[in-house]
């Protein structure tokens, strides 16, 4: 069941990021009544400390915390795969240089790293480069293992006999056959750069004042959570379910690829040890 | 917490050569290049931003002739790789300046806040770490897959800090009065004076951090209680706690101190979303509200400092892993 209701889940609340600007029944950004008005008829989720619609403000709010944060995710995992291939076609040396690199920036927590980088950069930057340097290690042990894996299948080894290049091999045979495990972990590098952006957002290093964020919404909306808890609990459920449920199919995925990849292999085992 | 639910065979015990000290001795020289690393990075970045200290420190309407003697006043007309060496050598006898917004030495204002966010992190990590065994126990214990458990953990480790930081706020002190919104602490107070204030933001960073050692640990314990002397000692009749804790807890007790060392890295980071968001006055808040104000030598000492703290956690971890792991390698 959860197999198809968390993508569903997903889908809807990826769709309403991303589009609920436009659906959004008052302006997201100027005053339409009262501050701290509760619920009521008109408005839907009551009003913020500046009197605006809450309702419209978390339906817009969206779109830019995800637009910046696909952005990054998949900023990490093109530069993890690609590492990650390298590493495990190669092995030896390459492999054990990006190891130690991926190893060095593992260490450092990417929250840090982010506040570092937002000294220079602007917000989204800092979230796109704390991200690669989080995330694009982790994608390539990841990666890297499949593709030891799979270096003595029957598939690329009859690709090698046929005379293909390494890097056709990697493209068109290796590739396709990890996009499961790859997506998977696309998911999660999202999780994070979401993490990290909220982050900053809510720091006041994102997104400026007027703008709706919901990272943003939850630290202007605190002083008046016994007033309208709806405009700190409305946010922080959309942000958290995107994330949670990202997670959750991210598993999903991680799981379903590798019972299938055990159930297939399971007679080759032997021959897979390549250090 | 950052970093979630993913990387069991990033943080989990590598199984290592025979001898514990190169290990060790690689694991400080790692520590050594990271902090450099880190300075030279954070260095770049104060430098890559528009306009330095003397446009800052300016008379406004000072001439090019002006900012040019006050640049060779401040040494700012040196090469890039000479100031470095001179920030470097000023912080390695302890002086990182002043603050460029209130002119106060920048090693009094960290000095002030160090206490405050030590003792947070500190409870913080006396909250988690239990509770991520525990959870840890519950998990690998249910596991065999996609088990419930495994997916709590999952996604609970997957929430925003700003977002369990939020709902704890609007439960605990919205819905409940129990504590106040804001932790603002009473200037010259140390922080367990008065602890109501740092429920709030102790539990914060402590639940996400809980979930997510608790995911790392999973792993670990499904192993353990697979080995034979756990189902022996089940089945000669020993009481759930016993096994739990004669029979298991010395295996866990390297990659938990790798999962600590980690947690612990990222509750400092996750301490400045905390800090700013419950106006806790620590190195965290003291990070952010100086990066905003561009006050740069504040900027990079307590960004180095942080980098440092984290640092030295992880390095600790591999100390007590390395003397842990010996017993954990007699096993069958």
């Amino acid at each position: 069941m959860t197999r198809v209701l968390v993508p569903l889940l997903l889908a809807a609340v990826l769709a309403t990021a991303l589009l609920g600007g436009a659906w959004a029944p008052h302006s997201p950004t100027s005053p339409v009544g009262t501050p701290w008005q509760g619920p009521g008829p008109g408005h839907l989720l009551g009003t913020d400390a500046l009197g605006r619609d809450v309702w419209s403000r978390v339906l817009a709010g969206g779109g830019r915390l995800l637009a910046v944060s696909v952005l990054a995710a998949v900023c990490a995992s093109v530069t993890g795969t690609a590492a990650g291939l390298l590493a495990g076609w190669f092995g030896g040396l390459p492999s054990r240089t990006l190891t130690a690199g991926a190893d060095l920036l593992l260490a450092l927590p990417s929250l840090l790293l982010a506040l570092v980088a937002a000294i220079a950069l602007p917000w989204h930057a800092a979230v796109v480069v704390a991200t690669v340097c989080g995330g694009a290690p982790l994608t390539l042990r990841v990666v890297r293992d499949a593709v030891r894996a799979s270096r003595s299948s029957g598939y690329v080894e009859a690709a090698l006999l046929r005379g293909e290049t390494a890097a056709s091999v990697l493209v068109r045979e290796v590739l396709p056959a990890m996009r499961g495990l790859v997506a998977a972990d696309l998911g999660l590098r999202l999780v994070v750069a979401l993490q990290i952006a909220s982050a900053l957002s809510v720091l006041g290093l994102g997104a400026a004042p007027p703008a709706p964020d919901w990272a943003l919404m939850l630290r202007e909306n605190m002083t008046g959570v016994a007033l309208n808890p709806w405009a700190v609990a409305a946010p922080a459920v959309a942000l958290g379910a995107t994330t949670v449920l990202l997670a959750l199919l991210a598993q999903l995925f991680f799981h379903e690829g590798r019972t299938r990849r055990s159930r297939s292999r399971r007679p080759a085992r032997k021959e897979t040890t390549g250090v | 917490m950052s970093v979630p639910a993913t990387a069991p065979a990033a943080v989990l015990p590598r199984r290592r050569g025979a001898a514990a000290g190169p290990s060790l001795l690689s694991a400080l020289a790692r520590s050594v290049l990271l902090l450099a690393l880190v300075s030279v990075v954070v260095f770049t970045a104060t430098e890559l931003l528009p306009g330095d200290a003397a446009e800052l420190r300016a008379s406004p309407g000072a001439d090019e002739e002006q900012l040019r003697l006050l640049r060779e006043d401040l040494g700012l007309d040196a090469p890039a790789w000479q100031r470095y060496a001179d920030w470097l050598r000023a912080l390695l006898i302890g002086d990182p300046g002043t603050s460029m917004v209130n002119g106060r030495p920048v090693a009094d204002a960290l000095a002030q806040r160090l206490p405050a966010t030590l003792g947070l992190v500190a409870g913080a990590l006396l909250v988690s770490l239990p509770l991520a065994l525990a959870l840890a126990w519950w998990a690998g214990n249910a596991r065999g897959g996609r088990g419930g458990p495994t997916s709590v953990l999952t996604g609970g480790a997957a929430l925003p800090t700003v977002v369990v930081a939020s709902g704890l706020a609007a439960v605990l002190s919205g819905g409940l009065g129990l504590v106040p919104p804001v932790s603002l602490l009473p200037p010259g107070s140390a922080p367990w004076q008065t602890p109501e204030l740092l429920v709030l933001p102790v539990l914060s960073l402590a639940l996400p951090t809980a979930l997510f050692g608790g995911g790392l640990l999973a792993g670990a314990v499904a192993d353990t209680v697979r080995l034979p002397h756990v189902a022996d000692s089940r089945r000669r009749g020993n009481a759930p706690w016993r096994v739990a804790l004669v029979d298991v807890l010395p295996f866990l007790l390297a990659p938990f101190t790798r999962v600590a060392a980690v947690t612990a890295g990222g509750l400092v980071a996750a301490a400045t979303v905390v800090e700013t968001l419950f106006s806790y006055p620590g190195v965290g808040s003291l990070l952010v509200s100086s990066i905003a104000s561009r006050d740069l030598p504040v900027v990079q000492a307590t960004a180095l400092a942080a980098a440092a703290v984290v640092l030295a956690g992880l390095l600790v971890g591999d100390l007590v892993a390395a003397l842990t792991e010996p017993r954990r390698r007699q096993a069958p």
